[in-house]
């Protein structure tokens, strides 16, 4: 009996078969700090339960019960954190040491900052039993930052590994690749040390009005001051193009197409991006975006490039006929 | 509420055991092939 095969998708979990031992180790790594870091952060956010809950119009009696809970929920909470500040966050703090070197400011350098402004008083709080822990906002900013570079390196990676497309398309994608790049880094760039000077006088400003927000606030700023969607921008739009054009027998006309629309995806992903985290500053200024949501709001910037990359490749992986009758119709009289 | 003591600890082994778990799994190579297992049925010749 014959048995259908179907194309085969495989899971983003899984490691692309070819690879070099090098980079599937990568991979590896990539997997368990992730994995690590979801785990973690699933379990803080349990623990810091109690602590939304908490207010004064709890009996006193059942508060004292409540604080002294929330002080050993504190500490679990910290031992969970601790594994994920020095393990699943490690490619941040060398990426950040790295651009410190070179006396740039990467997107690692605000993210290493945004960590340490939230787990330092964390701990703080923890150890004298007293004020706000933001040990559930550390989890989750890493785990959703790894989440946008694991699907950075898994389009990456998978691009490395297809083969049997016409060399010189790669070599030319590879070329509007780098000229993207730099343009993406320099706005960036620009962006991250506008925010960063502006987390730094926000968090001034609030210790000095309500000192009781300061921490809250320049968490936040930070944390949305992270580029990791404007960072994916040009990345998927161009493993989203070398994809497709390693899939469909594109001919020249069609290749000029994707090259175009590849740029057009990036750039839009980019400045949109872009609008997007300056739309949360005010807000965050403001006070009105407490860290959590302020992580949620990132990998929701980084799932829209993601997705916006996904629809270029869906369009262009289409066979050739299709394209073909498409181009005619269009270029009909 | 002095069960918390137990519990907590509890939790915390609970989740130490599915990190090792996970890390075992991840680095003895169970995710580097997802089709194998699930197709390997089907391509048995032994009758």
């Amino acid at each position: 009996m014959p048995i259908i095969r179907r194309m085969p998708v495989p899971s983003i979990f899984s490691v692309p078969p070819g690879l070099p031992h090098a980079a599937r180790q990568a991979r590896r790594h990539a997997l368990l700090r992730l994995g690590w870091a979801w785990l973690a952060m699933m379990q803080v956010m349990m623990f810091a339960w109690p602590g939304y809950v908490r207010h004064d119009g709890i009996p006193p009696d059942a508060l004292a019960t409540l604080d002294w809970a929330i002080v050993l929920m504190n500490w679990a909470s910290l031992a969970l954190t601790v594994p994920v500040v020095l393990y699943s966050a490690w490619p941040i703090w060398r990426g950040a040491a790295d651009s410190l070197r070179r006396r740039q400011a990467g997107m690692d350098v605000p993210v290493a900052l945004g960590i340490v402004a939230a787990f330092v008083p964390s701990v703080y709080a923890t150890w004298i039993q007293r004020g706000e822990v933001y040990f559930d906002s550390v989890t989750m900013f890493v785990a959703f930052l790894l989440t946008a570079r694991y699907l950075a390196l898994c389009a990456r990676q998978s691009v490395a590994v297809r083969d049997g497309a016409p060399a010189r398309r790669h070599a030319r994608l590879e070329i509007r690749r780098r000229a993207l790049g730099a343009m993406a880094d320099r706005v960036a760039g620009r962006f991250v040390a506008a925010q960063v000077a502006l987390a730094l006088a926000a968090g001034a400003a609030w210790a000095w009005f309500e000192p009781a927000h300061a921490v809250s606030v320049m968490v936040a700023l930070l944390v949305i001051s992270c580029p990791c969607a404007m960072a994916m921008a040009v990345p998927t739009a161009l493993a989203a193009a070398h994809a497709a054009a390693a899939r469909s027998g594109l001919d020249a006309p069609a290749f000029r197409q994707l090259l175009a629309a590849a740029r057009r995806t990036a750039r839009q992903s980019l400045y949109g991006s872009l609008a997007w985290h300056l739309l949360m500053t005010p807000l965050a200024l403001a006070g009105w975006v407490a860290p959590w949501l302020a992580a949620v709001t990132m990998l929701l910037s980084s799932l829209a490039v993601g997705a916006h990359a996904w629809r270029l490749y869906r369009r262009y992986r289409a066979p050739l006929p299709a394209l073909a009758a498409a181009r005619q119709a269009t270029a009909a009289p | 509420m002095t069960i918390l003591y137990l519990l907590l600890p509890l939790s915390l082994l609970f989740v130490l055991a599915i990190a090792l778990a996970l890390g075992w799994a991840v680095f003895s190579g169970q995710f580097d092939d997802t089709e194998e297992a699930g197709s390997s049925i089907l391509r048995d010749s032994d009758t």
